[in-house]
């Protein structure tokens, strides 16, 4: 059976295509919004059929934004959040004193596992079903928003004073970042890799450039090798993390954390938890969206008409190159990266 | 010829201004190298777009160059003269008529030639020493070597060259007006214009010709050129009231004119004065165009000086001979780029030199002639830091000229000179990157992809062979802002009929899989074994020693250096930051505005050798860490 998209998310998947939703705040703020809709004026019967919406909506949105992967991360917390709503009505209603959410000794870590094998049948009707997840989602909403600054609380944990950081490309939550960085810390230099043929680190160089008692220094893309051997730390913002603890990130940042990696510099990832996705990636081809190439090489050149010209959007990064993710929950390191997923999703919902 | 032909044929079909002046620099060595006919018709069309593009400015920036010629001339060559009046006599008469055709001849070439040394440098004609004289009669000599390549630059450089120097006539003009604030006489009659061009011409001939009676002679030259600064600021605040209303003819003439009679007073003060002050009191005021920051604004590099793109520095200079001038305007302006291109360009303009000096009377013609050159590598020096092939050749040239022997006829000495600097260019550059090349061709075989970085001539050279071996294999020209070399080094490769791949350095890593070899050119390698190359560079090694794809750095033994370093800090050379921004809408547009903000243009970076699989040089294919031991039996190689 093929499922019909919403008129909400064809909306949205379009204004996503067309550049009017941008970021990975703004799609993750939408989508939530659409899940929020379905949940209040879709008529569903029970906790399966919300589900099955949301799947199905989630799937049609993965299809069409193959490289979102922010999108199926809300549904999967979606749909985790059902489950979790479902279980606790289902054991007031059995008056069963369930203390598994509050604490997570090892032993009903275990026994936890164990038990999600039990299936559970999600058909049953439950009484208050749709306020309590509109209430946990409110939750949700306010961390989403949250989480940005709390990102930029720990800035003060990470950056002393007179530090050379070097970051790359456009990150709005590495702009937050460094802003309340260079407020809480002085003489700070911060080197801004362009990221050509976008060159985004242009804007990112010329909003920090604003602030007093810092130090701007743009370079190009080629010159990270040259400077790394300065730099203190490189901070990063990425696209999404995946499971492994590796990043989908912006072209170039592969170099970056190479070269971090031969000057030991420690590379430090800021990604919000909407970011992590349980996917499994290591291939560049796996993941990888070639982009418009006229910023690389003008079409009308005479070598154009033959060569092959790439312009890939992003490079995947080992686990092994990251140092250190912060997320609005605190620092993680990549290798605690599938706790956290286990953690944010349910294990069935890993595959939509 | 394959070479030169294909050279043309870029020209051609380039339209960007700022590709064809880094493809015409590129594709200079191998021109030089062969010496070979399509030179007059490379002119022709470099003239004829160059004449037809900005018909008016060009063949009128001709005139003072060829009045001063003429003089000159007389003494060497008749026929040579007659011809130039000849030609001078047109471009006269087409002067209220753009010309649209342009009779192509030797002396036109020379004429060419001599436009632009007097435009870059108007010291010829003031010049005591001989070469400005010769510099006519020697142009057929040197054009066969010199000139095909730099006629080509003539059209942008005089371009350039005129702007500037509006800016100065402008700056000028200004100063003028405060210094003589009674001076009521500001409507020049128009018939000064022509006069000037007289006046101008009087004092060139009776300096060049007797350079030790500078001294008795500068009263008077002094108060000429008062005189004709006063007039030529005048003339200036005419043209500027009436700009407005008639632009384009007068417009293109009067600062063209300007350029011989502003440049020439300023000339004549600075031999009275210390020189090195009139220079430095001069660029601010001839600066106005170009950036004249000393220092760069991040802190790491304060000990790096970016160079200064003054054109007072290109400008008045008596001692500096007009080839050699020349090249210092093209390593500034970067249309001769590249280290080979580099050494070359060098090495003949030293030919020049050699060619065309005269020991002073009572001097002894080794230790003067070492002096000057002394003198123009410094301002070579100032024009943008040596490139390492360039000081390590005229190492050997300086060692070549205290090894002279005594009791031999001067000409003797200079051909012994000429000779050598000939057989360094052929050994040390065409025979090695020969030698490379076919050391490396067992090395690439069907199905390779080769990965290269920038732009290299002596790998360019290698995939050509390898091309003509019919082997199979596919080139992947990784490149990076800002210079975007690799689009050159695509643009050759493209016209062999090679398959290209092309990315920028960011997406390296995305197309490195593919990579089954990594050939990289360098700018020179370090005594500890580092290569310092194009920035970039360490990256693409990095990259490919991750990927596990061996890299091999091509370096000719000449471009070897006894330097250690150890990162690309301590040296390297600052390019200009507003390279890095892209158009107007770009955000760093207004950067020198903002307190806190600087682009940064590294020029080179140093690659540790762990990240370099193997070294190719002339001699074996070795590790980087034997450099070395080349270095210290390097002065047995190729002699």
């Amino acid at each position: 059976m093929r499922e019909q998209p919403l008129k909400e998310v064809t909306q949205l998947i379009h204004a996503i295509k067309v550049g009017l939703v941008e970021g990975s705040f703004g799609i993750t703020n939408k989508t939530l919004d659409i899940f929020k809709y379905i949940i209040i004026s879709k008529s569903w019967k029970n906790a399966d059929a919300l589900m099955q919406i949301v799947r199905a909506q989630c799937r049609i949105l993965q299809a069409a934004l193959p490289q979102e992967t922010v999108t199926s991360n809300i549904a999967r917390r979606i749909l985790k959040l059902t489950r979790e709503e479902f279980d606790l009505l289902h054991a007031k209603v059995q008056h069963f004193a369930d203390d598994s959410q509050a604490s997570l000794s090892l032993h009903k870590l275990v026994t936890q596992t164990s038990e999600s094998n039990v299936s559970v049948d999600y058909s049953v009707p439950q009484q208050g079903l749709r306020e309590a997840l509109l209430d946990h989602l409110q939750e949700v909403e306010t961390e989403l928003e949250t989480s940005s600054e709390n990102i930029c609380v720990q800035a003060e944990e990470h950056i002393h004073s007179s530090e050379i950081i070097l970051t790359l490309g456009h990150s709005r939550s590495v702009e937050n970042f460094l802003k309340r960085a260079i407020k809480k810390r002085q003489f700070l230099t911060i080197i801004v890799a362009e990221c050509a043929p976008a060159s985004r680190g242009h804007n990112l160089a010329a909003s920090l450039a604003a602030e007093k008692n810092v130090e701007i220094i743009v370079i190009p893309d080629a010159a990270i090798f040259a400077m790394m051997s300065r730099v203190n730390k490189v901070i990063i913002g990425t696209h999404s993390v995946l499971a492994n603890g590796g990043l989908r990130a912006a072209c170039g940042a592969y170099t970056v954390a190479l070269a971090a990696k031969h000057y030991s510099v420690p590379v430090i990832v800021l990604a919000p938890m909407y970011k992590l996705s349980p996917l499994h990636l290591c291939e560049q081809d796996a993941f990888n969206m070639v982009g418009c190439a006229e910023d690389v090489i003008p079409y009308d050149s005479i070598p154009a008409r033959e060569a092959k010209v790439y312009s890939p959007m992003f490079d995947y990064v080992p686990p092994e190159l990251v140092t250190l993710f912060i997320s609005n929950t605190g620092g993680h390191a990549p290798s605690y990266v599938y706790r956290l997923l286990t953690e944010l999703y349910h294990p069935e919902d890993l595959e939509i | 010829m394959s070479v030169s032909s294909q050279a043309l044929t870029m020209i051609k079909t380039n339209d960007q201004v700022s590709q064809t002046e880094s493809q015409t620099s590129k594709a200079k060595p191998k021109k030089l190298r062969q010496r070979n006919r399509p030179r007059n018709k490379r002119n022709r069309v470099e003239d004829s777009t160059a004449t037809t593009t900005e018909s008016s400015t060009t063949t009128e920036s001709t005139m003072p160059g060829d009045n001063s010629q003429q003089e000159a001339a007389t003494r060497e060559q008749v026929m040579a003269e007659r011809e130039a009046k000849k030609q001078a006599k047109q471009a006269k008469k087409q002067k209220s008529t753009p010309p649209a055709t342009k009779i192509i001849t030797e002396v036109e070439q020379t004429t060419i030639t001599t436009k632009l040394t007097t435009t870059t440098t108007t010291t010829a004609r003031d010049k005591p020493e001989p070469p400005a004289a010769t510099a006519a009669p020697a142009a057929p000599i040197a054009a066969v070597t010199c000139t095909a390549a730099a006629v080509t630059e003539t059209g942008d450089k005089t371009r350039d060259q005129i702007k500037a120097e509006r800016e100065a006539k402008k700056a000028a003009k200004q100063a003028a007006k405060v210094a003589k604030s009674s001076g009521a006489k500001v409507e020049a009659p128009v018939q000064q214009l022509a006069n000037l061009q007289v006046t101008e011409k009087t004092p060139a001939p009776s300096e060049a010709p007797a350079p030790a009676a500078d001294e008795d002679k500068k009263k008077p030259a002094l108060s000429k050129a008062e005189r004709r600064a006063i007039q030529e600021a005048q003339r200036a605040a005419k043209a500027q009231g009436q700009g407005q209303v008639k632009k384009a003819q007068p417009a293109a003439k009067a600062p063209v004119k300007s350029t011989a009679t502003h440049t020439a007073p300023k000339e004549l003060k600075r031999e009275s004065v210390s020189p090195v002050k009139t220079t430095a009191t001069a660029s601010p005021s001839k600066n106005s165009s170009g950036s004249a920051k000393s220092e760069c604004k991040v802190k790491l590099f304060n000990h790096l000086v970016s160079a200064e793109k003054g054109a007072s520095l290109f400008i008045n200079d008596p001692l500096v001979h007009p080839s050699m001038a020349r090249l210092g305007v093209q390593y500034a302006q970067r249309t001769v780029v590249g280290s080979n291109a580099r050494c070359i360009a060098f090495l003949h303009a030293l030919r020049q030199v050699v060619q065309d000096f005269e020991t002073p009377a009572k001097k002894e013609f080794g230790r003067s002639l070492d002096a000057a050159v002394q003198h123009h590598v410094d301002h070579l020096h100032k024009c943008r830091p040596l490139a390492v092939s360039v000081s390590n050749a005229y190492k050997q040239f300086r060692n070549q000229v205290t090894q002279l022997p005594a009791d031999v006829p001067e000409a003797e000495l200079k051909e012994i000179l000429v000779h050598f600097i000939d057989t360094y260019i052929e050994n040390q550059i065409g025979k090695a990157a020969q030698a490379i090349s076919s050391s490396l061709q067992e090395k690439i075989t069907d199905g390779d992809v080769l990965l290269t970085f920038g732009c290299s001539s002596l790998i360019q050279f290698i995939c050509e062979e390898a091309k003509r071996r019919q082997v199979a294999f596919r080139v992947i020209v990784v490149d990076s802002r800002p210079t975007c070399e690799g689009q050159e080094m695509l643009r050759r490769l493209h016209a062999h009929g090679i398959p290209c791949t092309y990315v920028l350095i960011n997406a390296v890593g995305y197309v490195m899989a593919e990579a089954t070899k990594v050939l990289l050119g360098a700018h020179a390698l370090l005594a500890n074994g580092y290569v310092m190359a194009r920035t970039g560079t360490a990256q693409v090694a990095l990259v490919a020693n991750t990927h596990n794809v061996p890299v091999l750095v091509c370096c000719e033994t000449h471009k070897f250096s006894e330097r250690f370093q150890t990162d690309a800090i301590v040296y390297n050379e600052l390019s200009d930051p507003n390279e890095l921004v892209r158009d107007d809408k770009c955000c760093l547009k207004n950067w020198a505005s903002k307190a806190h903000l600087t682009p940064l243009n590294l020029n080179y970076d140093i690659t540790p050798p762990e990240l370099v699989s193997a070294v190719v040089t002339e001699v074996a294919i070795l590790p980087c860490t034997s450099v070395p031991v080349i270095l210290r039996i390097k002065p047995d190689i190729g002699y």
